[in-house]
This record gives C-alpha cells, structure tokens and sequence, in this order.
C-alpha cells in the first residue's frame, strides 16, 4: 500500500470510530438533548475525517471541494435538524 | 428626511452591493465544482440571478464578511469541532458517563440576519453546548450545555462572529 493510502486508511478508521461513538452516546445518555449532543458533534467529526480520507484517495482539487461541499451540506442538516428536534422536545416538556 | 437618514441608507445599499457580490463568487465557485467549466455562461447566469434575488428578497440586512477573516473564522471553526466531537466521544464512552446536562439563558446581543442565525448554527458543533429554543422575539437563545463551563465557548464565538462581520464589540452580556 502506497503511502497516500495509509493516510486515507488512518482518517477512515477516525471517521467510523467518530460514528460508532456518536451511536454509543445516543444510545448511553439519558435524555433527548444530550443524545443530540452525542449526534450532532460526533457524526460532524467522522464525516469530516470520512470526506478527508476521500479526499486523500482523489488527489484532484476538484473533487475535494465537492467533498468540502458535501460536509458543509451535512453539518447545515445536522445543527438545523438538531435545534428543531431540540425545541421540540423542550416545548412539549414543559 | 434627515441627513443622517440618507447617509445611512448609502451605506446599506452599498453594503448589499457586497454582499450580492460575496454571494456571486460563493455560487460561482460551487457551480465551478459540481459542473467544472462546461457551461460556464450558464453557471455565471445562474450565479448573477441568484446572488441579485438573494440580495433583493432576503428579509433583514444583510451583512457582508471579511474575506480575509473567513480564513481565521474557518480556522476556529475546525478546531473547535474537532474538540467538540472529541470531547462527546470520550463522555459517551467513559464508563462513568460524566455529563451534567443544563439548561442557561443567553441573550443575543447580534444583529438580525446571517450574524444571528450564524451563532445559532454553530452553537450546535461546539463542545458541550447545543442551541435547544429561541424566544419568539429572537432575542434569547436557550442553550443546552452538557459540562460546567461550557457556555465559555458561545462567548468566544459570539466575539469571533463580530470580528468576522466588522460589528461593534458587545456590551453587557449574559446570566
């Protein structure tokens, strides 16, 4: 294995082992808004190391700002997805 | 009309004029990565038509950004998501599971418009914090915080966010 695919390999064990904690912590802490704590923070950083390891593999500028894109588009889903589900959860409480 | 209300209104309509041409060269650059340069005067077309809508239709007013400091904003904005999922997988995984979750008040001292709904997104991706409700007049921000001294974080942003937009520094703040 060349050495850009070590680089690649080593972001993307980072990136699952992101996604696999974020899955831990859903599943671990107690309530609604730390869950989306554990969500939100966790899957940014593991699609970020994914789309970092992609980009490593692609070498070609064109495609790392489609990946840089793609990121951007995810944590603009994931902080609005998790405010809105956070306010709900938070009206109907109280 | 008053002088000073001539003045200012110059000002904001230069001010959009920036800002139409920071949103040109955004969606310029998007189409230049989805499409490469087939079409271009298509991509171009649709990037003026988009920016000069946006400038037009958007409520509120708009705020351009310092090129230059988008770098260093980017910067802060990596490091501190870096940390903020770093620190939730370690609490997540920890056996003791150490999270004191808590509900703070946090009054929004920044203009309406993307500086405000900037904050509110980012709050989200930094460590322990999470913007959980907004008061009907968009003035206080409920924030979740999963640690003590979590709230720390929003005030560096809030001062990263003004010096990213060239707004005032902030006066009295927060609970």
């Amino acid at each position: 294995m060349s050495a850009q695919e070590w680089v690649a390999l080593v972001f993307l064990i980072a990136g699952c082992f992101f996604y696999l904690a974020g899955t831990i912590g859903l599943l671990r802490f107690g309530d609604v808004h730390s869950r989306l704590h554990a969500l939100t923070k966790a899957d940014n950083l593991g699609l970020m190391l994914v789309c970092a390891s992609l980009a490593v593999l692609a070498a070609n500028w064109r495609i790392t700002a489609l990946l840089v894109l793609t990121w951007l588009l995810g944590l603009l889903a994931a902080t609005v997805s998790a405010h809105l589900i956070a306010r709900h959860a938070r009206r109907v409480e109280k | 009309m008053a002088a000073s209300d001539v003045g200012k209104r110059s000002i904001s309509n230069r001010q959009r004029l920036v800002w139409i041409g920071q949103t040109f060269v955004l969606l310029a650059l998007t189409w230049l990565a989805l499409n490469g340069l087939d079409g271009w005067w298509l991509g171009l077309l649709a990037a003026s038509i988009g920016s000069v809508a946006g400038g037009l239709l958007a409520s509120g007013q708009p705020h351009p950004w310092r090129p230059h400091r988008l770098l260093g904003f980017a910067g802060f904005f990596l490091v501190e998501s870096f940390k903020g999922g770093v620190d939730v997988a370690w609490r997540a995984l920890r056996l003791d599971l150490p999270i004191n979750p808590e509900f703070h008040r946090y009054r929004i001292d920044l203009p309406e418009g993307q500086p405000r709904t900037l904050m509110i997104s980012v709050i989200s991706l930094l460590p322990g914090t999470l913007s959980a409700d907004l008061s009907d007049d968009g003035e206080e921000l409920v924030v979740h915080t999963l640690m003590p001294g979590a709230m720390a974080s929003v005030e560096r942003l809030d001062a990263r966010i003004r010096r990213l937009f060239s707004l005032d520094s902030p006066e009295a703040n927060n609970e």
